[in-house]
């Protein structure tokens, strides 16, 4: 085919050859932010650098969760409303003064709840993933907007402190050095990249994610494989919902929705860091580091959502892009 | 007995409404079919319609007058247009992931223009013709859609070019093998989604009087996917057809209008919308025993 040639041809006429194919997205990744410093040397002061560690891990957590429904080649559009939904619904638990336990556990099931919803729409029913989950997403949004009666944040910190001090202990305190959202953000990685790895669930999604034709008469419960995946997207977002609630005290309708461009733009910025250009939680994670680090560079720099938007649109194009360059055919 | 609220949906004024407010929706849900019928698709469809919609009232309120507006619209549609064929066709990029780019950015220069404020338009009697005004009954819009639909229902159902693209939607390889040019089919479904995309953004700034500042990009694209997607299922081949999906939008627009009269919160409309995409869709899909994978990569 012509488009092979094309490739080829390019491929042989970029510099650097092998190592810069490797590591060329991850360098350039770093000048960008180490420009961000020169220009503004409080960005890489150690209390900014904390500060968006911080912040970020619901970008990861999310993020994480997302990562495994693109492995399967599937989308979730849904993933910033339930991160919603799950906020909302762990704040108007404590605002009614339910056990705090409960403000972990419902956001949890409901979580799971609408990733089953969504997994068996998909998998079982065959809508395509992106109607199905921009379809729930606008039907979550309802939900959210009915409950708070056209969106009245539901606000936690002037509640008494006897009340919020368990909850908000992970989004407030550290444990050991560590701040305690960046101790769920690293649980949840470890758990993402334990499944994704070592168990047969992360190889039977890989393989329903490059051919589910073969996956099928290999014997693998292609439907089953294909609905997990959304159920964990829903279990990572409701864990995404709970970190956003305990950091700010606050939850609202469509308060997450800048992240689910952020998720996207992490997800596919984290092929880059993969040699074979695939959808991997280590590559997620350095996707969602450079994102959030980015933003907050961006918001430094005194730029706002507008610039946010237009970049991260333009990383998404420039990682499918440079992935399309580097992928052997 | 009748109930009011019938009697009142029933009436002329509430038709022609409904009428004006399904046109604007018929628009964009046009722009989308013909992203959608060579096969591709548009993320970007309502974000573009949004960023035409600002770009067009701007060129109002800078007095520039309604040819210009007109033709700031189509120029920006059909450019976002050209740059989505682009990415799909030559940097190889899946429909999905270089709509759902090009979203991004377009909605972000959307904002970059107009810094987060409402654009709001007064005493614009020229302008305001297209998207509020009548002739004798009938509000322009719906003129404007007719003569849009009937342009498009020939060229995508009579002519060799439209057909050709129908092809290459429904079974690329056997097109290829009919030595259908790919390529062609699917530049012109970007062009003409961008330019009629662009021609909506118009007729939304001049339907409400200026352009929101709010980033309405997917909820737009939600309404006009279901719109496609329940006209297809309405024709009888289960295909995109562009008077089933003008037929859908006005359903859809009086099936909002109805609900709100009926009382029901517009808290619920999104919902509703939602419910009503997955359900048209599934219409198609239920007998075809796949899984929903799109192509991402």
């Amino acid at each position: 085919m012509e488009a092979t040639a094309h490739t080829t041809s390019i491929r042989r006429w970029l510099p650097g050859g092998e190592f810069l194919r490797a590591y060329g997205a991850l360098i350039g990744m770093v000048i960008v932010l180490l420009a961000v410093g020169v220009l503004k040397p409080s960005f890489l002061s150690y209390a900014n650098v904390g500060n968006v560690l911080r912040q970020s891990a619901v970008l990861i957590v999310l993020a994480c969760g997302l990562s495994f429904v693109l492995v399967l080649r599937g989308v979730d559009l849904s993933i910033a409303q339930t991160t919603d939904a799950a906020a909302i619904t762990a704040a108007a638990l404590l605002i009614h003064g339910q056990p705090v336990w409960m403000a972990f556990a419902a956001p949890l099931a409901l979580g799971a709840l609408i990733g089953v919803f969504n997994g068996l729409m998909m998998a079982y029913l065959g809508v395509p993933a992106i109607i199905g989950s921009l379809g729930a997403m606008f039907i979550i949004r309802s939900g959210e907007m009915i409950y708070t009666k056209g969106s009245e944040p539901q606000i936690l910190f002037t509640l008494p402190k006897s009340v919020t001090a368990d909850f908000l202990f992970l989004g407030q305190k550290t444990i050991g050095p560590v701040p305690a959202l960046i101790v769920l953000a690293l649980v949840c990685l470890a758990i993402a990249w334990g499944l994704s790895g070592l168990t047969p669930f992360g190889r039977y999604a890989r393989a329903v994610g490059s051919n589910v034709r073969a996956s099928f008469l290999a014997g693998v419960d292609t439907r089953m494989i294909f609905a997990a995946g959304f159920v964990l997207s829903g279990l990572f977002a409701a864990v995404a919902g709970i970190a956003m609630a305990v950091r700010t005290g606050i939850a609202s309708p469509r308060g997450a929705e800048p992240y689910l461009l952020d998720a996207f733009a992490a997800c596919y910025l984290g092929t880059l860091a993969s040699r074979t250009g695939a959808v991997s939680i280590p590559g997620t994670l350095i996707g969602a580091l450079f994102v959030s680090f980015l933003s907050n560079g961006l918001t430094i720099l005194g730029l706002g959502a507008a610039a946010r938007f237009t970049l991260n649109g333009m990383f998404i194009l420039l990682a499918m892009a440079v992935g399309a360059l580097r992928r052997p055919i | 007995m009748r109930h009011p609220t019938i009697l009142h949906a029933l009436s002329v004024n509430n038709l022609l409404d409904v009428l004006k407010q399904g046109a604007a929706l018929a628009f964009v849900a046009l722009g989308l079919t013909a992203a959608l019928v060579a096969g591709g698709f548009d993320m970007s469809a309502g974000a573009v319609s949004q960023l035409t919609a600002n770009l067009a009232a701007g060129a109002i309120g800078k007095g520039l007058g309604t040819a210009a507006a007109l033709s700031v619209g189509v120029g920006a549609g059909l450019t976002t247009g050209l740059a989505n064929a682009a990415l799909v066709l030559f940097l190889r990029m899946p429909p999905f992931v270089a709509t759902l780019g090009s979203m991004f950015v377009v909605m972000g220069l959307t904002l970059l223009y107009n810094h987060g404020q409402t654009l709001t338009l007064y005493d614009q009697p020229v302008f305001f013709r297209i998207g509020q005004g009548t002739v004798g009954p009938i509000p322009v819009i719906a003129l404007l859609l007719a003569c849009l639909l009937a342009t498009l229902h020939v060229f995508f159902r009579h002519t060799r070019e439209g057909l050709r693209m129908y092809a290459v939607g429904g079974n690329l390889a056997a097109a290829e093998l009919r030595g259908i040019d790919r390529r062609r089919a699917v530049i012109m479904s970007f062009l003409i989604a961008g330019g009629v995309l662009g021609l909506s953004g118009v007729v939304l700034a001049s339907y409400s009087y200026g352009a929101s500042a709010t980033a309405a990009g997917l909820d737009f694209l939600v309404s006009a996917l279901a719109a496609a997607f329940l006209g297809a299922s309405l024709s009888r081949t289960g295909e995109l057809d562009m008077i089933g999906t003008t037929i859908a939008a006005l359903f859809l627009a009086s099936l909002s209008n109805g609900l709100i009269l009926l009382g029901v919160s517009n808290l619920v409309l999104p919902g509703i919308q939602g419910i009503v995409l997955i359900l048209s869709i599934l219409l198609g899909v239920i007998g075809k025993r796949a899984i929903g994978q799109v192509t991402i990569f």
